[in-house]
């Protein structure tokens, strides 16, 4: 429970490569060398081997007899084991509700299994030997209750030599397509307004260190204002460094610790480094596919108030066309509802458009 | 959430019946191993997983059979836990396989254990290390779990199973043969130091006692009755988890319970040595604080709520002789010199011990 600190991300994890590379000899690919190998070293004679090699097979786990494989997709009749007996109970009752399959279970690490031992097709995009991989966890940000209690929004595989900048393009939120302003009277302007374009300042905040990013000239220093209020207010000094310059490994982070990732001003993402681990065989191997999606949480969309089956688009207030105030609509509903064919508008509303929460599913 | 932790409650107490079974042959050979393993048929335990469930469970299997892989346990259960593993990442229905995940801390302790096995010739634990690093069935990480912020309680209060730890062994090592010569020339050469300060006949006037008498022999003593007393506390704890098995729902159960209870509070009225007036200090009452009443307390309070740290302490922590009064009353200045009887009661306690 604990988070642990973890000093330098990378270089115990390294050391710890060798030391196994060293102790165990992983260099030996084959088995028939490893054997060999294991022999010598432990002065054991041929016969002596074969022995070895025969009571510790994989055969000797086999719990049926050979010619009868039982299938490994049903549970055994009368099993003993309290897992197997508790296993047994469930599937009996879920077999009597009738309901064969489940969407959420067939989707649910559908992310995870596309990228699993894939290879690279050129070896400069192999992953270099001995690198770590971070799994991260990104948060809703808390602006709705029910947020505080839902799935990470996001978990995401980076690698140990990837920058900040990274990991923030990675992250989708939907304030980033956010458009701002009053467009009932030209919606077809609207969509030149994406708040990502316009306000690209954002930072994360490690262990006292505000790591903002300053590509591009337009960035702001937004962490600035929190830093001269917190010396204001007698709380410890905090730091500052560029998003942009700073690769995972160097970071000092405590595993399991909540972090922040902070973007459009005031949108406010936990995020958490919930794992730090070495690269493995059965990995995604392509750095191309860094950062890895592996799950993304699905969350209920808004419809359209009209036709109920397209993601709304627009939202209205003081519409007297709409059942409610605010109204949300799809783009086709909004335009047929509120406007004449030559695209003149009726009535008197304001129209903001709308991004739905569900806008990454 | 809480369907996650109990299916790891029920990983937890198979395998720690596998184990039980292994720790009964009081061998480490993977031979009787995987006798054990065929007679429970411990390989269908991946048996009736299907779709994501079954890279789910592989995980959580494996996590909870590492465990058992690390200290604090006894070099067998550890061996046994290493064969556990063994079996579990290769029967495992997945594919690609789940691999073990290995934590930096514990990377020391599996180096630690390579070169205990390698020293006591058990080259089938060796091997079957080597043969699981060979194919990569490790995830190096820093952790040995992921680590967000909400877990259920249940987990974090995960507990060993007390039968599988290694037992203390630090006082039967430090109190060895050569420390015993050591300490009985220091402790003689100590004596004579002292009892050259006064003369023969001064002492007898004042009736002080300068050293402890024959202290070597009172401390082989003490760790002694420390063995006996592990030795009994593992017995009755075996004892009680065998009864606990087999016992029924008859009133003989509830008629002995009801003894223990009474016994329980008897004992813990008798095992607070109650600080006599100073004109009776000679005839105190002696604890014999080696027999335990710890278990019984333990057993008689519901299983929800967690024992006090007092109660945990009185269960596992091993007082002998006069050192229950010590331990029982906060220590003053001027009880730190005592007078000549403590020796000789002392005496008389470890003649009682052995």
């Amino acid at each position: 429970m604990r988070p642990h600190k973890n000093r330098g991300l990378g270089s115990g994890l390294n050391e710890l490569t060798l030391s196994a590379a060293v102790g165990t000899k992983l260099h030996i690919e084959d088995e028939d060398a490893f054997h060999a190998n294991f022999a010598q070293e432990m002065g054991v004679s041929v016969d002596m081997m074969r022995e070895l090699k025969e009571v510790c097979s994989i055969a000797s786990l086999r719990c049926h007899p050979e010619d009868q494989e039982p299938d490994p997709e049903v549970v055994p009749e009368d099993p003993t084991l309290k897992t197997l007996v508790e296993r047994k109970k469930k599937q009996d009752y879920k077999s009597s509700l009738k309901i064969s399959k489940n969407r959420h279970d067939l989707y649910a690490d559908e992310q995870e299994r596309l990228a699993v031992m894939m290879k690279p097709e050129a070896v400069e995009n192999m992953v270099s030997e001995g690198d770590v991989i971070l799994t991260m966890n990104v948060y809703y940000p808390a602006t709705f209750e029910k947020f505080c209690y839902v799935r990470p929004h996001m978990t995401l595989l980076l690698m140990g030599s990837q920058r900040l900048t990274e990991l923030r393009d990675a992250i989708c939120c939907a304030s980033d397509l956010q458009m701002c302003g009053e467009f009932s009277n030209a919606p077809d302007m609207a969509p030149d307004f994406v708040s990502k374009e316009h306000y690209k300042s954002a930072f994360f905040f490690f262990e006292g260190v505000f790591y903002n990013d300053m590509r591009y000239p337009e960035c702001r220093d937004i962490s600035q204002t929190t830093i001269t209020w917190a010396k204001a207010n007698n709380f410890p000094p905090y730091s500052q460094a560029k998003m942009e310059d700073t690769k995972l490994l160097d970071l000092q982070v405590k595993v399991g610790f909540p972090y922040l990732y902070c973007h459009q001003g005031d949108c406010e993402h936990v995020v958490i480094i919930t794992d730090v681990r070495l690269t493995h065989k059965d990995d995604c191997l392509d750095r191309k596919f860094y950062p890895l999606l592996t799950h993304k949480h699905r969350i209920a969309t808004q419809k359209c108030a009209v036709c109920y089956t397209f993601i709304a688009r627009w939202c209205t207030t003081g519409d007297q066309f709409a059942p409610s105030h605010p109204c949300v609509f799809c783009d086709k509903c909004f335009r047929m509802l509120h406007y004449d064919a030559d695209g003149n508008k009726l009535g008197d509303f304001q129209a903001y458009p709308y991004i739905d929460r569900g806008a990454f599913n | 959430m809480k369907t996650k932790s109990s299916r790891n409650q029920q990983v937890r107490s198979d395998c720690e019946e596998l184990l039980a079974r292994f720790q009964q042959t009081d061998s480490v050979r993977f031979e009787v191993f995987s006798q054990i393993w065929r007679e429970m048929k411990f390989g269908h335990i991946f048996f009736g997983t299907a779709g994501r469930e079954k890279r789910a469970f592989g995980r959580a299997a494996l996590d909870v059979a590492a465990v058992y892989f690390l200290p604090p346990f006894s070099f067998q259960i550890r061996a046994g836990g290493l064969y556990l593993l063994h079996g579990l990442y290769h029967c495992q229905t997945a594919s690609p396989r789940v691999p073990i995940r290995l934590a930096l801390k514990d990377w020391e302790d599996v180096l630690a254990f390579e070169k205990d096995a390698v020293g006591a010739q058990h080259l089938d634990a060796v091997f079957l290390l080597r043969q699981l690093l060979l194919r990569k069935a490790f995830h190096f990480a820093a952790m040995p779990a992921l680590l967000t912020f909400k877990r259920s309680k249940e987990e974090a209060r995960s507990r060993l199973c007390k039968r599988f730890v290694a037992r203390a062994r630090g006082p039967q090592e430090l109190v060895g043969r050569d420390a015993m010569e050591e300490l009985s020339n220091i402790h003689h050469l100590y004596g004579k130091l002292k009892s050259s300060v006064f003369s023969e006949a001064q002492r007898e006037r004042l009736g002080v006692a300068l050293i402890r008498h024959n202290l070597p022999a009172q401390l082989r003593g003490h760790v002694v009755s420390f063995h006996g007393w592990q030795k009994r506390k593992q017995q009755e704890e075996s004892d009680d988890e065998d009864e606990g098995d087999g016992e029924g729902t008859s009133s003989r159960a509830e008629s002995s319970r009801r003894a223990q209870l009474l016994s329980s509070i008897k004992s813990k009225a008798y095992g607070q040595a109650a600080e006599t007036c100073k004109s009776r200090r000679h005839r105190q009452v002696e604890v014999n604080a080696g027999e335990e009443s710890g278990p019984a307390l333990s057993k008689v309070r519901s299983k929800s709520s967690k024992v006090s740290l007092k109660a945990r302490t009185t269960e596992n922590v091993c007082i002998i002789g006069d050192m229950s009064k010590e331990a029982a009353t906060s220590t003053r200045i001027h009880h730190l010199t005592a007078l000549d009887r403590g020796g000789r009661q002392a005496q008389k306690d470890e003649s009682a011990g052995e």
